[in-house]
């Protein structure tokens, strides 16, 4: 009769997950501390440059940096598997900045890699919308917008229709020639596509939640609620 | 990045309506984050002249200006510092609707007001409170403003950071030209007039290193006559949410948004002999800043110099000792191109970032860096009636282009679009590159162009993205089993027992490990914390659910679990706490145990009590606290998870979320004997029904016996009131109660159980 809860981030990680699953997505989870390398200069984010501003990133004593992004296991995983392989990685990120009812310090990412030969813009088209077709129904509304993410070649952002407004959730591209040779893969042979989905965006429109910061707050009278 | 349509029009002849502008910007790659449509003023807003000025007599910041509007007279009373007798400015009249509000008579501190005269934010025309606005001589008394107000639009756009050449009108108009099939745009010749007196007798340039300053340019312009900008120029750089200051640095800031070449002014007079030198900082050198601060440099950091001093950090910011003032007459302008990293570098040193060192990071036009100053100083001409000395002093030259092998086929098949040859070569010379035989020049303004991949975006975004077709994944079988799966395995035998699942923070205060005993310097700790919340990584779960157990007191018992990382110096591992609270506490821990080492036997899972003295330091008021603490790092690999387990199997609960009061709620248990075969599931919905102030209602007890009935049975509900914006009453909460009881009482013949 009485039951316990999972976290709402839990459960629609798990629906995600399964999805991708179900076309072959192996599921590979990272380290949450992380090096300069993997979460920066093996993405093609040098530290020249302006892009790697754009995260404000929570650096640690020992130099090392708490993820900005699951994009560190992208070679994490590359590195580690031959060509073609497919991998999801849920998990933990962070952000160094203050927090209010849409800011948060902690938040969760679900990641996404092909690497094969031949692999085109229209795989990563038809893997994204068939995802987001078998979350939100055949009548999902959803756009592919041109968007500059350092480690793919070209990149877009994708946005869906919610409440009559268009709604970024996720960054995609096709992976760069150097992320791939950082890979160890010949970027000659292979090609790929990559794409980070934002999760708690998605787990508060799916019910509703206005306060980014009640999914941290672990106050028994939200957590029993799912 | 704010961009005026009336200052594209320059450029450019833009046909699209605002929306479609818009939906066409998105799709090729400029995310338009806002559009802000000018405002429609009420014609009662008109153009009045200033005819008197006299002091409040009950407040020294105010004035009482008698305007005109051509026939009638009006009294106001003012607080803008900047009117003056003679002036012509907009009035709203009695009975004008502005943006935020409509004019009314008023008596502000004993005098009548009839109306208002009107700054820049008050019209809606932006953020400008600084002065009432000051219209031109010409403009006609008593007619509306808005016939002197052009009808514009301003695009907020999000210009990622490898697209620094759209950080600028110019930029902007050439990509709009492209994707609007629009003609290429040519640049206006600018013919200067000069005078005989050569610059190169006023001033000279050196550049030391021309890797980080591979041009330099200036010119001198004598006699400028420092005031206001014209109405146009204010508007522009309004548009654009920069303040004007006085016609020089509006001119500077005007090119900057026009073309995208920062430009820095000298006063002449105050650069030493005359000689400029680009240099690198001597070591212990300083400089006062423009925003006033001293700066401390070193070699890494490049500046503008004079024989004595810097003048000015490189590409970054002017120093105050040079700066122009209203006693300026000679002015230096400078337009230089200086290198992208080693700007980077400076401004991270010295921790200052502007809108110059912004665009100088992402690399500006090195071609046009001559055209910007002859069209500054033209603007210096003839809008401070400057004298443009002869010829330009410049070392350096401009950066040659680069090129790129076309790789028609690959960009043609990773696209999976039927794109020819000659289709691209005409997209990319719309884009301004400039093709021959298979190999493209880049334009001088593109840098983020440097791998034939990179042209598989220009190629893409201009033909439309929309035109590729989607393609299938071969299918492939589901992955085998993986620790992610056996987690949320683990999860599930947990919540079956009870236990819910809780996601603490990864961060620890100074105060949480204080608290929990731990000693520091064992621990990750972050070096840059914006929050004290986020000084140290947590080495365990347990504390922060120690706070959690504290923090909702009002439930009982408490049975929560967390699956995480936790983190030593050298070491992060998954780890899975369990803690079971109140009462019960140890029964239902038991229970949970049993469970999981029956279907996980490679799980040792000890139970472990908390002392009293540790319960009272968290502040928690229950008796007994149990809880497991578990490396789950080396378990999960070994952890089957049965076949007929989908980890979305528990994920089709239909919910429906009511929002959390952050005021305490009041709880209160209610017991009903009810008919055996009234669902206990309705009767909560029922229960909801009765106040949206019910923030939850949780069955906890339910069994039938004879003692209540033929054909009863016992059911028992924990109820949760809240206030959204205050604490709930004991008595609003039993109003609440008792209209449940009597629901329950009318409704379904129930009876409460006292």
């Amino acid at each position: 009769m009485k039951h316990g809860t999972l976290h709402p981030t839990s459960i629609f990680i798990r629906e995600a997950v399964s999805v991708f699953e179900e076309l072959g997505f192996d599921v590979f989870e990272g380290p949450e501390v992380e090096t300069e390398w993997y979460n920066f200069d093996a993405l093609n984010v040098p530290a020249d440059h302006p892009s790697r501003d754009v995260q404000d990133t929570f650096w640690l004593k020992d130099g090392r940096a708490l993820r900005p992004h699951t994009s560190n296991c992208q070679v994490r995983y590359g590195e580690t598997h031959e060509p073609p392989f497919r991998v999801i990685v849920p998990g933990r990120c962070f952000r160094n900045e203050s927090t209010d009812a849409r800011h948060e310090t902690t938040f969760y990412q679900l990641e996404g890699l092909y690497v094969d030969r031949d692999v085109k813009v229209g795989h990563l088209m038809w893997t994204l919308s068939t995802f987001l077709e078998k979350l939100y129904g055949k009548e999902i509304k959803y756009r592919f917008r041109p968007h500059h993410y350092p480690f793919v070649e070209p990149g877009f952002d994708v946005d869906i229709m919610f409440g009559g407004k268009w709604m970024e959730i996720l960054g995609s591209g096709m992976v760069h020639p150097s992320v791939l040779e950082n890979m160890n893969i010949d970027s000659e042979k292979f090609t790929g596509f990559a794409f980070g989905l934002g999760i708690d965006r998605l787990v508060m429109l799916k019910y509703g939640i206005t306060d980014i910061r009640q999914l941290y707050s672990n106050d028994l009278r939200f957590i029993k609620q799912f | 990045m704010k961009i005026s349509k009336n200052w594209l029009k320059d450029y450019i002849e833009i046909n699209e309506d605002d929306d479609k502008l818009v939906d066409h910007l998105n799709a090729t790659g400029t995310e338009v984050d806002e559009m802000i449509s000018s405002v429609v003023f009420d014609d009662k807003v008109v153009v009045a002249e200033i005819l008197k000025i006299d002091r409040h007599p009950n407040a020294d910041r105010l004035q009482i200006a008698t305007v005109t509007d051509g026939s009638d007279e009006f009294i106001v009373v003012c607080g803008a510092p900047n009117i003056a007798v003679g002036q012509k400015v907009p009035f709203a009249k009695i009975g004008a609707k502005l943006p935020d509000f409509e004019i009314k008579k008023a008596e502000i501190r004993g005098v009548e007001s009839f109306g208002m005269l009107c700054a820049a934010d008050e019209l809606g025309l932006g953020t400008d409170h600084s002065g009432i606005i000051i219209l031109e001589k010409e403009c006609e008394l008593g007619q509306p403003y808005s016939h002197y107000i052009k009808g514009d639009t301003v695009f907020d756009l999000e210009i990622t950071t490898n697209r620094g050449d759209c950080l600028n009108h110019i930029g902007m108009a050439r990509e709009i030209a492209v994707f609007e099939e629009l003609p290429e745009i040519q640049l206006p010749t600018i013919s200067l007039s000069e005078t005989s007196e050569e610059a190169k007798d006023l001033i000279t340039v050196t550049v030391e290193d021309s890797m980080a300053c591979p041009q330099y340019t200036a010119r001198v312009v004598k006699n400028i006559k420092i005031g206001p900008s014209p109405e146009w120029l204010r508007e522009r750089l309004v548009a654009c949410g920069v303040r004007s200051i006085n016609n020089v640095v509006d001119i500077t800031n005007y090119i900057m948004l026009d073309l995208g070449q920062p430009l820095h002014a000298f006063d002449l007079k105050k650069v030493a002999k005359g000689k400029i030198e680009v240099r690198f900082a001597r070591t212990d050198e300083t400089i006062l800043t423009l925003d006033g601060a001293l700066c401390k440099l070193t070699p890494e950091v490049l500046v503008i110099a004079d024989i004595e001093k810097p003048i000015a950090i490189a590409g970054i910011m002017g120093g105050a000792e040079s700066e122009i003032d209203e006693k300026t007459v000679d002015i230096v302008i400078e337009a230089a191109e200086f290198d992208r990293k080693v700007v980077r570098r400076g401004k991270k040193i010295i921790n200052i970032s502007s809108e110059a060192s912004y665009r100088f990071e992402r690399g500006i036009d090195s071609e046009k860096v001559e055209y910007a100053l002859n069209k500054a100083a033209k603007m210096m001409s003839d809008l401070c009636s400057g004298e443009i000395a002869k010829g330009i002093v410049s070392a350096g030259n401009q950066i040659t282009r680069s090129t790129i092998k076309i790789e028609y086929d690959k960009i043609a098949t990773i696209l999976g679009l039927d794109i020819s040859a000659p289709e691209m070569d005409s997209i990319l010379t719309r884009l301004g590159f400039s093709i021959d035989k298979g190999v493209a020049t880049i334009p001088s303004w593109r840098h983020d162009i440097l791998l034939w991949q990179d042209l598989i975006e220009e190629v893409g975004r201009i033909h439309g993205y929309d035109k590729i077709k989607p393609l299938p994944l071969v299918k492939i079988d589901k992955p085998e089993v993986t620790v992610f799966a056996a987690k949320e395995y683990l999860k599930d035998l947990l919540v079956e027992c009870g236990f819910s699942e809780v996601k603490n923070y990864s961060f620890m205060s100074e105060k949480d490990t204080a608290l929990s005993g731990l000693d520091c310097s064992e621990l990750l700790e972050v070096a840059n914390p914006l929050q004290p919340e986020n000084k140290y990584m947590r080495p365990t779960l347990l504390p922060l659910m120690l706070k959690n157990v504290a923090q909702n007191s009002t439930f009982d018992p408490i049975l929560i679990f967390e699956i995480g990382q936790v983190f030593t110096s050298d070491s992060e591992k998954t780890n899975l706490t369990i803690i079971a609270s109140g009462k019960n506490a140890k029964s239902e821990i038991d229970t949970a145990v049993k469970t999981l080492t029956e279907k996980v036997p490679a799980l040792r899972l000890d139970i472990e009590s908390l002392e009293t003295d540790r319960l009272n330091k968290y502040k928690i008021r229950k008796p007994a606290v149990y809880f497991i603490d578990l490396d789950l790092s080396a378990v999960c690999e070994k952890i089957k998870v049965p076949a007929d387990i989908s980890i979305s199997s528990r994920t089709e609960k239909n919910i429906t979320y009511r929002p959390v009061s952050k005021y305490p709620s009041v709880t209160r248990d209610l017991a009903f004997i009810v008919d055996k075969d009234l669902p206990s599931e309705d009767l909560v919905n029922e229960i909801y029904g009765i106040s949206p102030e019910i923030n939850r209602v949780e069955l906890f007890d339910e069994f039938a016996s004879d003692k209540f009935g033929e054909n009863k049975k016992n059911v028992a509900y924990h109820i949760y009131l809240q206030y959204m914006d205050r604490t709930m009453s004991d008595a609003d909460a039993d109003a609440i109660v008792k209209s449940i009881i009597e629901m329950v009482e009318e409704k379904h013949h129930g009876q409460l159980r006292k």
